[in-house]
């Protein structure tokens, strides 16, 4: 029999290969990055605009992502969507603060003809009335559906005070919608997506000749100097409760302004994040969802802007359970500050943080999205071996220290839907 | 070509490995043949609390979570109404770990009353969090008896109502662990950068010695054939009206099931379908329509759902749909058409073999259906398919009396 009390030997990890991606010149200030070492027939490709939220009226960045493929003079939305489904490629497109993202996942053997036909649609986008009608339509009612999430009614709140400032801390009434004009999307996307790309990210096993096809499709749109980000911003600590009726949960947010990978605290901050909130076994996962049960899930987070960061504590609880909930969250800041963390956690933490590194190495795909995780701040792949560096090495005195500069409550804005 | 090997241990426990050479990472993949199915009318949810129970320490590891983490490993489960399936991530190194956690819990678990407790205030807070405190997120709850009038489908995972787990009982948990999780009950796939005869050896070491216990032979209450057109709406506080045509379709081993799933795919898989040109584009009925298929072992639905635009009423959207999907069944799809689907399928597919996970969770669950090489052979079943098969089982399944319809109705919160 073999004695099952017994904890097998662990084996640490020691090393982790981070594969840098082949950069090319599609102008003098924007790159192509590419990773070939895939070995299978899968592809993806992103394109980069200075197209985000910050810019424009409220609500124009976001309208005009959508309407990408929303047809042309010569093509309706319906063709341009058949041709590219023909080819089997998914396409997606995203918009956030700073930057707008368009990808497209396909086969290897597609992926060009299919770049073809999505920059014919963006080139030559019509902004059609009635496509722009319809979407106004679809927005309102997801706008009205996501009124009656208290998630996304947190969410807002949270937004605006954390952000604390007028362009980046503005949020979307329906009304907004209202006031969509075709001239102010055509003009946005002018400026944003014909003279506004940054970046190209390409994935898959493509040749050289097949690399520069990309950089002639996408070069006439690239921007001659790279944006840049000015704004600091500094979050309003207060204590904001939206009611919502009937609702059996409440949702928290509890958050502040913080640091992104620039700042030399970032990487020992992210072990502290991850101890109090950012895996299964975290103090707050541990004491309100495994010891209280008074929800299904709670984390933290640290979001990232190219000059700015925050952090971020999210949950929804059993309505009867918000007070209880914001004081054992205080509590586990407070515990942070003044008990120093135990060396087994502290192993514990150090060698889950490792395996997840690990994993987030693992191929092609992983492997660039890790870069494209420091890319933004000018952070090279050298990054991930200070991070191996920091977790080896750092103590509970440090952790505490951390926690004491920034986890201070008084300093949070607390907003809670319900 | 998903690559793969097979070992029956003596107690009944299905070994599956799959070789790759190239990551750091092992996966431990353990499907156990139980779901919400496999629950009595009077108990739901079982399967699904039962599985939140097999986090909280085994007969001699107090804790699960917390030795896979040393480990540099995570883990997670999902239950579904056919199975529930367990998996672990972690640094190859370090695999044993991993089998030393599962094959314990899979011997016997410590059966805490305070684990009980905790647990069932979780899965209250998630059948609150997912299905009563989202638009819309009852509507399962509310289709599926609809749909279903014998067989257990008509159920969901998280159960009828928050009743059934708050009144579960140690003893139930109890029972159903004894019944349901034994090794023959299980299939392992394991997935990384080894060598079989070390894997066998691993399996042999932790698994080798758990009792067989016998796998449970499943008599569940067959549906019958629907032969009448259901409908019932219900009026929620939700911003626009919504509707959901629940159509039953073939099971999962029914050859026919691959045409079915096609047949989803031409109605509303994307934006070229079927549904979302005419309804959407064309007509402006809805904001939003897609069709899929449930996916079930037993008798599954095929779903057609979206929502209403502002000023359409349902007997509009009705008489459009039917129209559509009358059309539909008059010609066969043309070539072009099915290539699309193909081609749209094939790049799903890879991307999805892409994933060490992904391989095996897929392995476990085709050798559940019979044989694990299905994932080979699924591709030639769906090339095998012609534009006349979907018209036939268009004809077959969309009919009015294979239809049950839920209409949402939204009303006023401010009453």
């Amino acid at each position: 029999m073999i004695n099952r009390t017994l904890t097998p030997e662990l084996k640490e990890i020691d090393q982790i290969d981070f594969i840098k991606p082949s950069i090319f010149d599609i102008s003098s200030s924007v790159k192509l990055y590419s990773m070939c070492e895939v070995p299978n027939q899968t592809s993806r490709l992103d394109l980069y605009f200075n197209a985000g939220t910050i810019l424009g009226d409220i609500g124009t960045a976001s309208f005009v992502n959508s309407l990408l493929l929303s047809g042309t003079n010569t093509k309706t939305s319906i063709e341009i969507n058949n041709e590219m489904d023909s080819l089997g490629a998914f396409f997606e497109s995203s918009v956030s603060n700073e930057n707008a993202l368009v990808s497209i996942y396909a086969l290897k053997e597609n992926m060009l003809a299919v770049l073809s036909i999505l920059k014919d649609a963006i080139e030559n986008v019509a902004f059609l009335e009635h496509e722009v009608i319809e979407l106004v339509n679809d927005r309102k009612q997801k706008f009205r559906i996501g009124m009656e999430k208290v998630s996304y009614l947190a969410q807002r709140t949270f937004q605006q005070k954390l952000f604390n400032h007028p362009i980046y801390g503005r949020i979307a009434e329906e009304s907004d919608f209202e006031n969509v004009s075709i001239s102010t999307l055509k003009r946005f996307h002018k400026d944003h997506y014909l003279h506004g790309l940054t970046k190209v990210v390409l994935i898959g096993a493509f040749s050289t000749d097949e690399i520069d096809e990309v950089i002639d499709m996408t070069g006439n749109w690239a921007m001659d100097a790279l944006p840049t980000f000015n704004e600091k911003c500094q979050n309003e600590p207060s204590k904001t409760h939206v009611n919502k009726e009937q609702a059996v949960q409440t949702a928290i947010r509890v958050g502040r302004m913080l640091f992104n990978k620039k700042d030399p605290d970032f990487i020992d901050f992210q072990i502290l994040n991850t101890i109090l909130g950012d895996y299964f076994g975290s103090r707050l996962m541990t004491n309100i969802r495994e010891d209280k049960g008074y929800t299904y899930g709670i984390g933290t987070m640290v979001a990232e802007l190219t000059e700015m960061g925050y952090f971020l504590v999210a949950t929804e609880v059993g309505s009867d359970k918000k007070d209880a909930t914001l004081h054992e969250i205080q509590y586990e800041f407070k515990r942070l500050q003044t008990e120093l963390v135990s060396e087994e956690e502290l192993q514990l933490v150090k060698n889950y943080m490792l395996g997840q590194l690990l994993k987030s190495a693992d191929g092609p795909y992983a492997m660039m999205d890790l870069f494209l995780h420091v890319e933004p701040f000018n952070i090279g792949l050298e990054y991930y071996n200070q991070c191996i560096e920091s977790i080896n090495t750092i103590t509970p005195e440090r952790i505490k220290e951390l926690a004491i500069n920034y986890l201070n409550w008084n300093k949070m804005t607390i907003v809670t839907a319900g | 070509m998903i690559h793969f090997e097979r070992y029956i241990l003596k107690n009944g426990l299905t070994l599956l490995f799959h070789k790759d050479t190239t990551t750091p990472l092992a996966v431990v993949n353990t499907l156990f043949d139980v779901g919400a199915r496999d629950e009595s009318e009077e108990k739901t949810g079982f399967a699904h609390l039962f599985e939140h129970l097999m986090f909280g320490g085994s007969v001699n590891i107090p804790d699960f979570d917390a030795p896979l983490q040393m480990a540099g490993g995570e883990s997670n489960a999902f239950t579904s109404n056919d199975i529930t399936n367990y998996y672990d991530v972690l640094p190859k190194t370090n695999i044993e770990t991993a089998l030393w956690l599962e094959s314990d819990r899979m011997l016997s678990l410590a059966f805490t009353d305070k684990s009980l407790e905790v647990q069932r205030n979780v899965v209250i807070e998630e059948f609150k969090q997912r299905y009563l405190n989202q638009p819309y997120g009852d509507v399962w709850l509310e289709l599926r008896p609809l749909a279903y009038t014998k067989h257990p489908y008509k159920w969901a995972t998280i159960g009828k109502e928050i009743k059934h787990i708050e009144e579960a009982k140690m003893d139930d948990v109890k029972a159903f662990f004894k019944k349901h999780y034994c090794p023959a009950n299980a299939i392992l796939c394991i997935a990384g950068n080894f060598e079989f005869e070390e894997i066998k050896a691993l399996v042999e070491k932790w698994y080798g010695d758990i009792p067989a216990g016998i796998k449970p032979a499943r008599i569940l209450d067959a549906e019958p054939v629907q032969e009448e057109y259901r409908e019932k709406t219900i009026e929620r506080a939700v911003p626009t009206d919504a509707f959901y045509y629940a159509f039953k379709m073939p099971e999962r081993r029914n050859e026919l099931y691959y045409i079915a799933d096609l047949l989803s795919d031409a109605l509303g898989r994307d934006k070229s379908a079927r549904l979302y040109v005419s309804l959407k584009k064309e007509q402006q009925l809805t904001a939003e329509i897609g069709a899929y298929i449930t996916g079930s072992m037993d008798d599954g639905l095929l779903i057609i759902s979206g929502k209403l635009n502002e000023g359409v009423s349902f007997e509009q959207l009705d008489s459009a749909l039917w129209k559509e999907l009358e059309s539909f069944k008059q010609a066969e799809i043309s070539e072009a058409e099915l290539k699309r689907m193909m081609n749209k399928l094939r790049t799903s597919r890879e991307f999805e073999e892409q994933g060490l996970l992904n391989r095996a969770m897929n392995l476990c669950h085709f050798e559940l259906l019979g044989d694990a090489n299905g994932i080979n052979e699924e591709h030639e079943i769906y090339e095998a398919i012609h534009p006349s098969h979907i018209q036939e089982t268009a004809m077959h399944i969309l009919k009015k009396t294979n239809c049950s319809l839920l209409k949402v109705k939204a009303i006023s919160n401010d009453k």
